[in-house]
C-alpha cells in the first residue's frame, strides 16, 4: 500500500520554490506539495506542537531543505527533524547553492539523505527528484505501532 | 667622556704629586745637609778652640813642671791647631763672612802659635822666668781674647745660620707632607667624583635596559595586537568574499532557471505563431506535429531575436556562474589548513611536468630544470603555484618560436628562491601589477583563460609566507620569481 508522499519544501528564495516545483512537475511527480519559506513554520508544521513531531508520525513525507534561511540555518532544521523520534526516517534532500565539501560532509553527519547543489542546469536536479521520489513511492513506510 | 676627563685629571694631579714630592724631598735632604754643615761648622770651630786651649794649658804645665809629657801634649796640640784650622777654611769657603772671620782668626792663631814657640824655646833654654813673663804677657795681651772672640762670632754666625736652615728644613718638609697631603686629598675626591659616576652611569644603563626590555615587550605584544588584526580582517575579507558570491549564487540560480523555463516558453510560442500565421503554401502538410512550424520571415526575425538574446543572457550567467566559482574556490583554498612537510623540490617539479609534457610538446616547448633547494611547506600550495606559472610559461609562448622554459632555485637567508622564466611573448611593464589581480588578463587575449592564475598563486606564496615579483619586458620573455622560508612555519598563519 502506497502512502502518497507529502513533499515539504522548504525554501525562502520564491523563484528557486517555483523552479524546484516544476521540475518535479516536469519530472513527472504530482505529489502534493507543502511549500515553506522560513524555518520557523517549517518547524512549527513538521514538530507540531509537543515539538516532538507526534502529528506528523506515520505520515509519508520528503523535506527538500534549503540550507540558507532567513531565521536559521537548514542545518537547525535538519537536526532538529533527525532527533525528532517520530520523523527520523523521514528522507531529507538538502539543496543548496554551495558545493563546499565541509558542508556537505556536514549535512551527511546530520542524516541527510540526499545533497544536491541548486544547479544552474536543472536537468540533473529533475532526474534526482525522479529517483527519490520513486525511490520513495516504491519503498513503504513503515506503519508505526501506534 | 666625564670620565676620560676625570681620569685624565686623576693622572696629572698624581704626576704633579709625585713630581712636587721628589722636588720637595730634595729641597729637603740639600736643607738637612746645610743644617748639618752648620753643625759640623760648629763642632770644627770647637775643636779648633779646645786644641789652642790644650796647647796652652800643656805650655803652663810645662813650665810649671818641666814634665816631658806636657811638652809632647802641647806640641800634639799645636800640631793639631793648623790641619783643624784648614779644615775649617774648607768647611766655610761657601761664606764670605765667616772667610773673614777666619782670615782674621788665622792670623790671631798664627801670632799665638809664634808664642808658644817663643815660651817653649825659651824654656827648652832655662829661662824660665822669660818664658813665665811671656805667658803673663799672652795671656794679658788682646791675641787670646781676639782669638775667643773670633770664635764666639764665628759660632753665633753658625749658631744664626743653624736656627736659619732649620727653619728652612722644617719649611721644605711641612711644603712637602702638605702637597702630598693636597695630592692625596684631591685623588681620593676624584676617586669618589668617579665612583659616583660610574655609579650614576650604571643606574642610568639599567634604568634604560629596563626601559628597553619594556620596549621589547610592548613591540611584541603590539606586533601580536597587529597580527592579530591583520588575521582578524583576513578571515573576514575571506568570509566576506564566501558570503558575497554564495549569495550571489542565489539569484543567478534564479535568472539561469528561468531563461531556461523562458527557452521553453519561447519554443511553445513561436510553434503557436507559426500554427496560427497563415500557412506557407508550399510544404505545409509535411510539418511533423514536433517540429518548429515554418514561420513567416517576420516572425522568424523575431525567433531569431529571441534567440539571440536568451544567448546573450545564458552565456553571461554562464560566465557569471564561472567568476563566482573561482571566487569560492579561492576563498575555499584561502580556509584550507597547510600542511607543511620536507618537499623534494626537483622531484616535485619534474612530476609537474611531466602532467604538462603534452601542452609542451603542442607548443614545441623544452623544460629545464637545474638543481634546487629543498624546502618544508604544504606539498598541494607548492604544487598548484608551480603548475600555474609553468602552466602560463607554456602558454604564453610566441607563436613559431620554440620555447624554452627554465626552473631555477637558490637559497638566500633562510629562504629560496625559485625563478621560473621563458622566452615567451612577456608582459608590458605597465601590466605587471594588473596581471596579479582578480579577473584581469594582459596583453592578446587569445587563450583561454579567467584571470585567476596568479591571483590565486599571489596568494597561496604569501599565506606560505613568501613573496613573488615579475621581471619581464613585452616580446622579451618573463621570469616569475619566487621566494619562500626554506623551513615554513605553520603557527604562523594558520587559523582555526
Amino acid at each position: 500500500m502506497n502512502t502518497p508522499v507529502t513533499i515539504v519544501m522548504i525554501e525562502d528564495d520564491d523563484g528557486h520554490a517555483r523552479l524546484i516545483e516544476r521540475n518535479i512537475r516536469r519530472s513527472g511527480i504530482n505529489n502534493e506539495i507543502v511549500p515553506f519559506t522560513n524555518g520557523t513554520d517549517a518547524l512549527n508544521y513538521l514538530l507540531g506542537r509537543d515539538s516532538k513531531g507526534a502529528e506528523r508520525k506515520g505520515e509519508a513525507l520528503l523535506i527538500l531543505l534549503d540550507l540558507n534561511l532567513p531565521d536559521m540555518t537548514g542545518l537547525d532544521i535538519l537536526r532538529r527533524v533527525k532527533e525528532s523520534r517520530n520523523l527520523k526516517c523521514v528522507p531529507v534532500v538538502v539543496l543548496t547553492t554551495t558545493d563546499d565539501s565541509q558542508e556537505i560532509k556536514r549535512c551527511y553527519e546530520l542524516g541527510a539523505n540526499v545533497y544536491i547543489t541548486k544547479p544552474v542546469n536543472y536537468d540533473n536536479f529533475a532526474n534526482a527528484i525522479r529517483q527519490l521520489g520513486l525511490f520513495f513511492s516504491v519503498i513503504q513506510v513503515p506503519e508505526s505501532a501506534s | 667622556m666625564g670620565q676620560i676627563l676625570l681620569l685624565a685629571a686623576g693622572f696629572l694631579v698624581l704626576v704633579a704629586i709625585s713630581a712636587s714630592s721628589v722636588l720637595l724631598v730634595n729641597k729637603s735632604r740639600r736643607d738637612n745637609a746645610w743644617v748639618v754643615h752648620t753643625i759640623e761648622v760648629e763642632n770644627q770651630t770647637n775643636s779648633l778652640l779646645l786644641e789652642i786651649r790644650r796647647a796652652e794649658s800643656a805650655a803652663r804645665g810645662y813650665l810649671v813642671t818641666r814634665g816631658p809629657e806636657f811638652l809632647s801634649d802641647h806640641e800634639d796640640a799645636v800640631s793639631a791647631i793648623t790641619p783643624h784650622l784648614d779644615k775649617l777654611a774648607d768647611l766655610t769657603s761657601d761664606n764670605p763672612f765667616q772667610v773673614e772671620n777666619l782670615r782674621k782668626l788665622r792670623a790671631a792663631i798664627e801670632t799665638r802659635l809664634h808664642q808658644f814657640e817663643l815660651e817653649i824655646s825659651f824654656l827648652k833654654q832655662g829661662d824660665a822666668a822669660d818664658a813665665a813673663d811671656l805667658v803673663r804677657e799672652a795671656a794679658a795681651g788682646t791675641t787670646s781674647a781676639t782669638i775667643r772672640d773670633l770664635g764666639d762670632a764665628m759660632r753665633s754666625e753658625e749658631n744664626d745660620l743653624f736656627a736659619l736652615r732649620r727653619a728652612n728644613a722644617d719649611r721644605s718638609q711641612r711644603l712637602a707632607s702638605a702637597v702630598t697631603i693636597a695630592g692625596s686629598s684631591l685623588v681620593i675626591v676624584l676617586a669618589g667624583i668617579s665612583i659616583i659616576l660610574v655609579r650614576r652611569s650604571a643606574q642610568a644603563r639599567d634604568h634604560a635596559e629596563a626601559r628597553l626590555r619594556d620596549n621589547n615587550l610592548n613591540l611584541e605584544a603590539t606586533v601580536e595586537e597587529r597580527t592579530a588584526d591583520v588575521r582578524a580582517a583576513n578571515d573576514e575579507l575571506q568570509r566576506f568574499a564566501y558570503i558575497v558570491s554564495h549569495d550571489l549564487r542565489s539569484p543567478l540560480v534564479n535568472i539561469v532557471g528561468f531563461t531556461s523555463e523562458l527557452e521553453e516558453l519561447r519554443g511553445q510560442i513561436f510553434k503557436r505563431i507559426g500554427v496560427l500565421a497563415p500557412p506557407v503554401p508550399t510544404n505545409a502538410p509535411t510539418i511533423a506535429p514536433d517540429a518548429e512550424p515554418e514561420l513567416a520571415s517576420e516572425d522568424q526575425r523575431l525567433s531569431q531575436d529571441f534567440s539571440e538574446a536568451l544567448g546573450f543572457i545564458k552565456s553571461s550567467s554562464d560566465k557569471m556562474d564561472r567568476l563566482i566559482s573561482a571566487i569560492l574556490n579561492l576563498t575555499r583554498e584561502g580556509r584550507r589548513r597547510f600542511e607543511p612537510e620536507p618537499l623534494d623540490m626537483r622531484e616535485l617539479i619534474e612530476s609537474l611536468v611531466s602532467s604538462l609534457a603534452h601542452q609542451a610538446s603542442e607548443a614545441e616547448a623544452e623544460i629545464h630544470i637545474t638543481p634546487l633547494p629543498q624546502i618544508v611547506s604544504d606539498h598541494l600550495a607548492i604544487e598548484q603555484i608551480f603548475s600555474n606559472l609553468i602552466d602560463n610559461a607554456i602558454k604564453y609562448l610566441r607563436p613559431g618560436i620554440p620555447g624554452e622554459i627554465f626552473v631555477r632555485g637558490r637559497t638566500k637567508l633562510g629562504f629560496a628562491v625559485f625563478d621560473i622564466s621563458d622566452n615567451g611573448r612577456g608582459i608590458d611593464p605597465k601590466d605587471h601589477q594588473r596581471i596579479f589581480d582578480l579577473f584581469r588578463r594582459a596583453g592578446i587575449q587569445d587563450r583561454p583563460g579567467q584571470g585567476i592564475g596568479l591571483a590565486h598563486v599571489r596568494a597561496l606564496v604569501r599565506r606560505l609566507g613568501g613573496t613573488m615579483s615579475v621581471a619581464s619586458e613585452l616580446n622579451a620573455g618573463s621570469t616569475f620569481t619566487i621566494t619562500l622560508p626554506i623551513k615554513w612555519n605553520v603557527s604562523n598563519w594558520t587559523e582555526d
